[in-house]
């Protein structure tokens, strides 16, 4: 074996970040998710001991500190007391007082924003190294979900920043009320997976399965393209007619971030850039995630596919925007939809 | 990094940052470092091309210093001492005393005329 074959492993221990609103089944999907026996090796970092009793051995509490920087935005704060959470776990691991661990587990308050949890796991000094968030799971219940996401906009932030979309208490709800709020969650966040889990059942492998934020496949919707729009909330998927240039969209993206960040809910895709394999770009508000250059496409579609989940910034602004930088980009945007050719994973 | 604040607290690369690192990992521990080097500095070289073609509009110009951080200029000598492009964009909103939106119409069609032109 020569030096080049050398791969470069990712280490990171695995962080699923479980969000949703109050009362909307997280802890109830947490409790069946860590009965699995393939969980065992989990820690779970709780805000609140709930209703429902959580039983297991790697279960801490933490008291949500937020250090929110002078002249800051939200999504950009460090959240304190996961930093000393997920450095004592990992000071227990490494001394081998735990068995391996395997993944941790964040479960938020209802209200929270995802986006700090992200921040603070991947600007710490420490936890950058040895964390990296694999999976955003959002739960969002089938009776009361369609009056948070009417009323409260971090519910939306919620679906828009998930991986995986779980709709609980399915068994409780009108038929028609869960399959108006599952058309209603695809419309929000058209990249997300959504599981249907009555009575907290969910098939666990599949819910925990590596397609999420450091996902090679970033799921598109399957009906793709015509601009959605709920409320101010847009999505629209994009491709571009040849290999873009990745300095040219860092410039644009970074951009966008600096004026409208709060606005850009989610953006997720895979960009061809010329080389053999894509980058792999997923981003929740401020925060992307350190962005993968992949060696090779996962399917036979090469065409870069991107999507862009947006609060008050409408579709046709991006797409002209794009259109404008097109010439730096070294390609010109078009709307997935337009061409029906795209095949979509 | 935040790319709003622009605050640098550690030494962190900035997302857009990445590849260079990320490609000379891939190429593995025997990889030559003056490769590295040379990738790096044609990549900088490169995005500051890109960037001024966008900072034009605005009245700003940014420069490689000394391949470590960037200075950005406005046209009266005012500069700022920039570390990548997530603090680019609040210094130059700064210089320019607007901030610099891609969405916004103007630059579109200043963008969109100066090529075809």
């Amino acid at each position: 074996m020569t030096d080049r074959d050398v791969e470069y492993r990712d280490t990171r221990r695995p962080v699923t970040v479980v969000t949703g609103f109050l009362g909307s089944g997280k802890t109830t999907l947490l409790a069946r998710v860590l009965s699995e026996p393939s969980m065992a090796n989990t820690a779970v970092l709780v805000n609140e001991f709930g209703e429902v009793g959580l039983d297991h051995h790697l279960l801490r509490r933490v008291d949500e500190r937020t250090v929110l920087l002078g002249s800051g935005c939200v999504c950009c704060t460090t959240r304190e007391d996961l930093v000393g959470a997920l450095k004592e776990l990992l000071d227990m691991d490494q001394k081998g007082e735990i068995p391996r661990l395997d993944r941790v587990v964040i479960e938020t308050t209802g209200l929270a924003d995802p986006a700090p949890i992200l921040h603070t796991i991947y600007t710490d000094p420490v936890l950058q190294h040895h964390f990296s968030v694999d999976l955003v799971l959002t739960t969002v219940d089938a009776v009361n979900g369609a009056l948070h996401l009417d009323r409260n906009a971090e519910s939306v932030k919620q679906v828009a920043a998930a991986d995986k979309v779980v709709v609980t208490k399915t068994d409780i709800a009108e038929p028609g009320v869960a399959r108006g709020l599952l058309s209603r969650l695809g419309t929000i966040n058209p990249s997300a997976r959504i599981f249907e889990a009555a009575f907290g059942e969910v098939d666990v492998a599949e819910l925990f399965r590596a397609d999420g934020a450091g996902s090679h496949t970033p799921t598109l919707p399957a009906e793709a393209g015509d601009p959605h729009d709920v409320g101010d909330t847009y999505s629209v998927s994009v491709t571009f007619d040849g290999a873009i240039d990745w300095t040219a969209f860092g410039i644009w993206f970074s951009m966008l971030l600096n004026a409208r960040g709060e606005d850009v809910l989610r953006v997720k895709g895979l960009l061809d850039v010329g080389e053999a394999g894509p980058v792999v770009l997923n981003g929740v508000q401020h925060i992307i995630h350190p962005p993968e250059h992949l060696g090779e496409w996962p399917d036979e579609d090469r065409r870069s596919r991107i999507i862009f989940i947006t609060k008050r910034i409408h579709p046709e602004e991006l797409l002209d925007s794009l259109e404008a930088f097109g010439e730096l980009l070294g390609a010109r945007p078009v709307p997935l939809g337009t061409d029906h050719s795209v095949s979509l994973p | 990094m935040c790319v709003l604040c622009g605050q640098d607290f550690v030494a962190q690369a900035h997302w857009t940052d990445r590849h260079v690192e990320d490609r000379a990992r891939a190429s593995g521990p025997g990889s030559d470092p003056v490769e590295y080097q040379r990738d790096r500095r044609r990549d900088r070289a490169h995005r500051a091309v890109l960037t001024n073609e966008v900072l034009r509009h605005y009245g700003l110009r940014v420069e490689d210093w000394s391949g470590s951080k960037y200075v950005l200029r406005d046209r009266k000598g005012r500069s700022e001492l920039i570390q990548d492009l997530g603090s680019l964009w609040p210094a130059a909103a700064k210089l320019a005393g607007r901030t610099p939106d891609p969405l916004d119409p103007t630059l579109c069609e200043a963008l969109a005329a100066a090529h075809d032109g």
